[in-house]
């Protein structure tokens, strides 16, 4: 009999007694059927079309299922679809649904609830915005058919339904998807393959996820959003651990079963635990990245921007974010995201190669800059962010620049990015941020680098060159194409300098070695996932 | 008595609106934006206003308050910016968690304080008392979060005996429900040990200095008897006065245990509320723990009454 079998025995003899606690056995079964998950962060709301978290989609991908998924070759496939069709002009598209697709309350999925959802998702997602912008009618033809008539062709629909970037294009029950898409759903029902124990849901602690007995998944290999999505455990427990050091404990002692995203200083750790297993998470990475306010001086002017680009060091950022893990990192030379098809390093010697800060110092001083405060945003609170901030505050020191370091929260940096007023008045010069891998494969979820001026993300970049070959890959047909303009997108956003990229990085993932099927994607797949007592 | 306790009460009404008034202006000038928050790093800043204004945070600031109050005096806390539930169920999930931390917190504090800090003034000038005060400042020094890991290590991933972190309620079991707090008690409880500790010490050293206790020893009267009977009863009042703080204390130290345990409790919510600008849980908190400081101070004049029967009201 150990220590805790006689603390247990001692401090809980009457209470056991009292509450008849469940034999050990049977806990271990059901222990077994449960996976416990330790998620990035916590699960506060739980509309992926009004909140575009990426932890609401994750979670939102158990409950909800999509017309197509993306798969690990980045190509979309059916996934409630069981056919479509084009007309040759490329202007109407007939979409079929599998027959037998239920939502959790036991209703059919019919093609009004798909004309809901999609009406809901494009009022929100920057696809479904270019969609509308050249719709002229979304309609239900039968229960089962269901056509997008467009005045023009959009070569990229089917990606935009499959993509897994935040909002994906969850499909609803319609009575909720005509929900206004700036105002929060209140049911959670889906057609997908778990179901979300909304009784359970303690957010900013846990969630929970039952199996959907009723879903039927598709017969090909689970890849990714596509193929046969089998739930292999009876219930998905989301535990949000917001102390890393306490998750890394927990993991080792069994009291959870996979930790999503454990930061690099407790891999060490981990890895020598024999009963926990650390891999890469997401191939697909993420990439750093400063901007800079294109308003105003002194990163109005494009030699001040380039005089930074000159003089950074991605290595610093990424030893920074990483620690001294080279595995995790690689210097990037451009704005895409690594070994996906159409990366292109296209014009990236401004960040090859030894940095040149006398170059950068003559052109900072030809921009005109008389060291007035440069206003640095830092978000404290994300370690990404602050990391990144300390190198940066460094480097422009070394290039003579007045730094005005603002060390604050998220969500101050959030909100006071967004004013357009001068850095002196509330304004800024720069702010950090990452952007996932996965988002920055084309330009189709790209927001960072848009560069349409007033439109653009915050910094407004306005560089009309970059706009036009992003264009261009949207008119791309075929892969060639594609990769022409993105290859013509990398180099003018970097002669603009749309913002500064610090490099490509990745993050691990843990789990107990008696949990097996966890593959390598842009977010947790549950599907496959099994567990042993 | 009663009427004072109801004078007591309703003299909390102004003392909270107050509170609440000086919470939502603070609140409404603080730098940040929940819908920055909801929209997350990628929404346009068209996205952000839409959201801003579907959750009415571009009304002028007297129309928030105003309808806010309105909502109170009405028994509504308001819905959460977030999760769209109401605040008022979102700290009844998590009242749970924080107030059996907090009783098993206070119950190892008077078990291990009290007889400590009443050792120790018996045995004034010993080594038995420079150990127990060394240990009053040993704990007193230790910061909760350094004293919780360093449990998590010891007792949860080297020995094994007890889990690292989370809650299960009471009625899932006593056992369950006491494994989860034992370690962030003992963090917990850490500081307020050794603050009570000192306190019972230097309380009893001066009673036992008073005529009545020497009159005790002479007559004959055992240890226990003049410690825990005359002494400890007369020494009661500064004592209750520092645990009754300790309490007021203890929902600031939840704070921290509670992220370190990943205990789902009103600490953590707080933090998250804080973080995430979600205005009407943050007001609905400060309201509830304005109430139990009022509350616990209510407590410790009654108890006075009952330790010390020349205090009238």
């Amino acid at each position: 009999m150990d220590r805790r079998t006689v603390l247990k025995g001692l401090a809980g003899a009457g209470g056991l007694a009292l509450t008849g606690l469940s034999a050990p056995a049977i806990a271990q079964g059901a222990a077994a059927r449960t996976l416990r998950f330790v998620p990035q962060a916590n699960l506060a709301n739980f509309d992926p079309i009004w909140g575009t978290q990426y932890v609401v989609r994750n979670a939102a991908a158990l409950v909800w299922d999509t017309l197509y998924g993306i798969d690990a070759q980045l190509q979309p496939q059916r996934q409630m679809i069981e056919s479509e069709e084009t007309t040759d002009d490329g202007k109407i598209w007939t979409f079929k649904l599998r027959p037998g697709l239920k939502f959790h309350d036991g209703e059919p999925v019919l093609a009004k609830d798909v004309v809901a959802s999609l009406s809901r998702w494009a009022a929100r997602d920057p696809m479904g915005l270019m969609i509308i912008a050249i719709q002229q009618e979304l309609t239900a033809v039968d229960d089962r058919t269901f056509k997008w008539v467009l005045k023009q062709p959009f070569p990229k629909m089917l990606y935009a339904l499959a993509k897994n970037n935040a909002p994906c294009s969850f499909i609803m029950p319609e009575r909720i998807a005509k929900t206004d898409p700036f105002k929060q759903i209140t049911e959670y029902v889906g057609s997908g393959p778990m179901k979300f124990a909304k009784s359970e849901w303690v957010p900013g602690a846990k969630s929970v996820f039952e199996k959907f007995t009723d879903y039927v998944p598709r017969q090909e290999k689970a890849s990714w959003l596509a193929g046969g999505k089998n739930i292999l455990v009876d219930r998905v427990e989301w535990i949000v651990m917001p102390d890393p050091a306490t998750a890394a404990a927990a993991l080792q002692n069994g009291e959870v079963d996979w930790w999503e995203n454990p930061i690099a200083d407790l891999v060490p750790v981990l890895k020598k635990n024999k009963n926990i297993s650390v891999d890469i998470g997401d191939p697909l990475g993420n990439i750093g990245s400063f901007r800079m306010n294109h308003l105003f001086a002194p990163f109005n002017d494009v030699r001040a921007r380039r005089a930074v680009l000159m003089a950074l060091s991605q290595e610093d950022y990424m030893r920074a974010i990483v620690g001294d893990d080279t595995a995790l990192w690689k210097p990037l030379p451009g704005f895409f995201t690594p070994d996906t098809p159409v990366y292109s390093e296209l014009g990236g010697e401004i960040l090859k190669g030894k940095r040149d800060f006398d170059a950068a110092k003559k052109l900072l001083a030809e921009s005109g800059y008389s060291g007035q405060p440069v206003t640095c945003l830092v978000a404290q609170d994300q370690p990404i962010t602050k990391a990144q901030g300390d190198v940066t505050a460094d480097l422009l020191k070394k290039l003579g620049m007045n730094v005005d370091f603002v060390a604050t929260d998220w969500g101050t940096v959030g909100s006071r990015r967004a004013a357009k007023t001068p850095p002196g008045q509330g304004g800024w010069n720069m702010f950090h941020s990452w952007h996932a891998g996965a988002d920055c494969i084309t330009p189709a979820a790209y927001t960072a680098i848009r560069a349409n001026g007033d439109k653009a993300w915050f910094g407004w970049p306005n560089s009309p060159k970059t706009e036009k070959e992003i264009t261009a890959w949207f008119d791309a047909k075929n892969l060639e194409e594609e990769k022409a303009a993105i290859g013509q997108v990398n180099k003018a956003a970097l002669e603009d300098v749309v913002y500064a990229p610090t490099g490509f990085f990745l993050t691990y993932t843990a789990w107990r070695k008696n949990v097996s099927g966890i593959t390598k994607g842009p977010l947790p797949f549950f599907w496959g996932v099994s567990k042993s007592a | 008595m009663l009427s004072y306790i109801l004078r007591r009460i309703v003299a909390t009404l102004p003392v909270m609106a107050i509170v609440a008034l000086f919470v939502f202006s603070l609140l409404y000038i603080a730098p940040g934006d929940p819908a920055v928050v909801i929209a997350g790093d990628q929404a346009s800043p068209e996205d952000v206003e839409r959201i801003r204004q579907s959750l009415g945070l571009d009304r002028p600031f007297l129309i928030q308050f105003g309808s806010w109050v309105w909502r109170i005096l009405h028994g509504d806390l308001g819905t959460s910016i977030f999760t769209n539930l109401p605040v008022s169920a979102m700290i009844g999930q998590r009242l749970g968690p924080t107030l059996s931390l907090m009783i098993v917190t206070l119950l190892l504090t008077i078990v291990v304080a009290v007889p400590l800090g009443v050792v120790a003034a018996w045995k004034a000038g010993s080594l038995i008392d420079r150990a127990i005060m060394g240990f009053a400042v040993f704990g007193f020094s230790l910061p909760v979060f350094v004293v919780g890991y360093m449990l998590a290590y010891i007792f949860a991933l080297e020995l094994e005996w007890l889990p690292v972190q989370g809650y299960t309620p009471l009625n899932q079991g006593f056992w369950p429900w006491l494994e989860n707090l034992i370690l962030p008690a003992v963090a917990l409880g850490c500081v307020y040990i050794a603050l009570v500790a000192r306190i019972t010490r230097a309380a009893m050293l001066e009673v036992l200095q008073q005529d009545y206790i020497r009159t005790a020893k002479a007559k004959g009267l055992g240890q226990g008897g003049i410690l825990f009977i005359h002494a400890l009863k007369n020494a009661a009042v500064p004592i209750v006065t520092v645990i009754g703080i300790g309490i007021a204390l203890l929902i600031g130290g939840a704070v921290v245990t509670e992220s370190v345990f990943a205990i789902p409790g009103l600490g953590r919510l707080t933090i998250d509320a804080i973080l995430r600008r979600d205005y009407p849980v943050i007001q609905g908190i400060v309201l509830l723990f304005s109430f139990v400081y009022v509350l616990v101070n209510l407590m410790i004049d009654v108890i006075y009454t009952l330790v010390d029967p020349r205090i009238r009201y």
